[in-house]
């Protein structure tokens, strides 16, 4: 991995990270676009889509509503495509489930935080806010975009030690690695399905649910 | 550059000071500035004052439909409603703005392009990805300055043009085009990613993934099992195996 590449796939982890919650949440987090970007630049997109198409069968179990806490995938995802991209000896779809899963668990506990450390500005600010000053209200705005970032440069870093470790990994010593892969995808499967019947509800939601699947398995069978 | 177009860049940033106690209180208020400003430039600086401060109190709602409080508060400080009828329609808009907004977007237009644009992959590679992002930004910027305007428009009676307005009825048809989407994005995905794993093993990836799909929905585990809580324990387990049998 080159410096250039290096800075540009650690910026890339910063973007995504703002982009889950601060600004401008353009869908730039989610798996399927963050690991397809991060391939892209390590040179590799297949690899990048395999990993992005994996983790978001993930994503697609959670619903970011309100104060609701969740994984976040976008630094995730863009670390393990690129260790895919980058480490070919490796299987993908391991390296979705050994990079991807626990750095989108850690992302968000680092949200959480992040929110925490908002919350904490803002008493330290009340006064200021409650009087009108709207330079108080930009400072707040201005800090909580700062953290966001600083919370991706965090994992970003995570993410390119992940990446150089699995470059460094004797991967030929384990045959079997393909086992990771594979358990990857059944979770990924877990997620997606038991996401998808939960917010399918019962009525018309459902149907439509049947219909997209009895399509989704006769476009596979034509294959 | 516009008051207007200030508010609906700010509006991008709605959530960036998010906290469990304001909500996007700060963020609202944040985007409402450029417009009390433009607005009320002809009151007293106390009245300004205490219109940037209301408008930066406790305010919960979908980030995307933000800008209908927005624009209905401006437009109720410029009248010169009371503060206290003000404060009521931010409470009173809450709900509605969340519940309309997570059926249309979160529920709906997202998992739509994202299981549309899974199920495009195998045959399209990552233009299905850049579409999905493309169609997303647009419609989520027409959405915020649809609602900017709305709100400007109507004010203090934003509530009922918003019942009237096509966005319930859409956020229907949403969410049954996001069922679709995923239902088709499910095997599509499944055997895409399948044709990269040993074939002996496609159907016990499956059969485990359907275990895990009704244990998280079976009343008696769906609590403690989450996709990503069963499919680590699965990536530990495979990891034993892996190790012990090197």
């Amino acid at each position: 991995m080159t410096p250039l590449l290096a800075l540009a796939l650690w910026g890339w982890c910063v973007i995504v990270t703002v982009d889950l919650v601060s600004a401008p949440q353009g869908l730039l987090s989610r798996p399927v676009v963050a690991a397809s970007v991060a391939g892209l630049l390590a040179g590799n997109l297949a690899a990048g889509l395999l990993v992005g198409v994996a983790l978001e069968l993930y994503a697609l179990d959670v619903l970011p509503i309100g104060a609701a806490r969740y994984p976040d995938y976008g630094a995730a995802a863009a670390s393990a495509a690129a260790a895919a991209a980058l480490v070919p000896e490796a299987p993908a779809l391991a390296l979705a489930g050994l990079i991807g899963l626990p750095l989108a668990i850690l992302g968000g506990w680092t949200l959480h935080v992040h929110r925490r450390r908002s919350a904490e500005s803002i008493h330290r600010r009340l006064e200021r806010v409650t009087a009108g000053e709207a330079r108080a209200i930009w400072e707040l705005q201005r800090n909580g975009l700062i953290r966001d970032a600083g919370r991706g440069v965090v994992l970003g870093a995570i993410g390119l030690s992940a990446i150089v470790a699995a470059g460094a990994f004797p991967w030929s010593a384990f045959p079997r690695m393909e086992l990771v892969g594979a358990a990857t995808v059944a979770g990924g499967l877990a997620a997606a399905l038991g996401g998808a019947l939960r917010s399918g509800g019962q009525g018309a939601r459902r149907r439509w649910l049947a219909v997209g699947m009895a399509t989704g398995l006769l476009l596979v069978l034509s294959r | 550059m516009t008051a207007r177009l200030q508010a609906i860049l700010r509006l991008l940033a709605v959530q960036a000071a998010w906290t469990y106690e304001r909500m996007t209180g700060i963020g609202v208020g944040h985007a409402a500035a450029p417009l009390l400003k433009h607005h009320l430039s002809s009151q007293t600086r106390e009245a300004r004052l205490a219109a940037v401060a209301r408008s930066a109190e406790f305010f919960n709602s979908h980030p995307y439909l933000a800008g209908v409080a927005v624009g209905a508060v401006v437009r109720a400080e410029k009248e010169g409603v009371p503060g206290g009828t003000i404060i009521r329609l931010r409470t009173a808009l809450s709900g509605p703005l969340g519940a309309l907004g997570d059926q249309l977007v979160w529920a709906g237009q997202v998992p739509a392009l994202i299981g549309l644009s899974l199920a495009a992959i195998p045959w399209f590679g990552g233009w299905a990805v850049l579409l999905a992002v493309v169609v997303h930004n647009v419609l989520r910027l027409a959405l915020t300055a649809w609602g900017l305007d709305l709100g400007l428009r109507e004010g203090l009676a934003v509530g009922s043009a918003l019942q009237r307005s096509w966005l319930p009825r859409r956020a229907d048809d949403a969410q049954r085009l996001a069922a679709f989407a995923v239902g088709l994005a499910v095997p599509v995905a499944a055997w895409y990613l399948l044709a990269d794993v040993a074939t002996n093993s496609a159907f016990a990836v499956m059969a485990v993934g359907g275990l895990g799909a009704m244990l998280a929905l079976a009343p008696q585990t769906r609590a403690h099992v989450t996709g990503v809580r069963f499919g680590l324990v699965l990536v530990v387990v495979s990891l034993l195996v892996v190790g012990g049998s090197r």
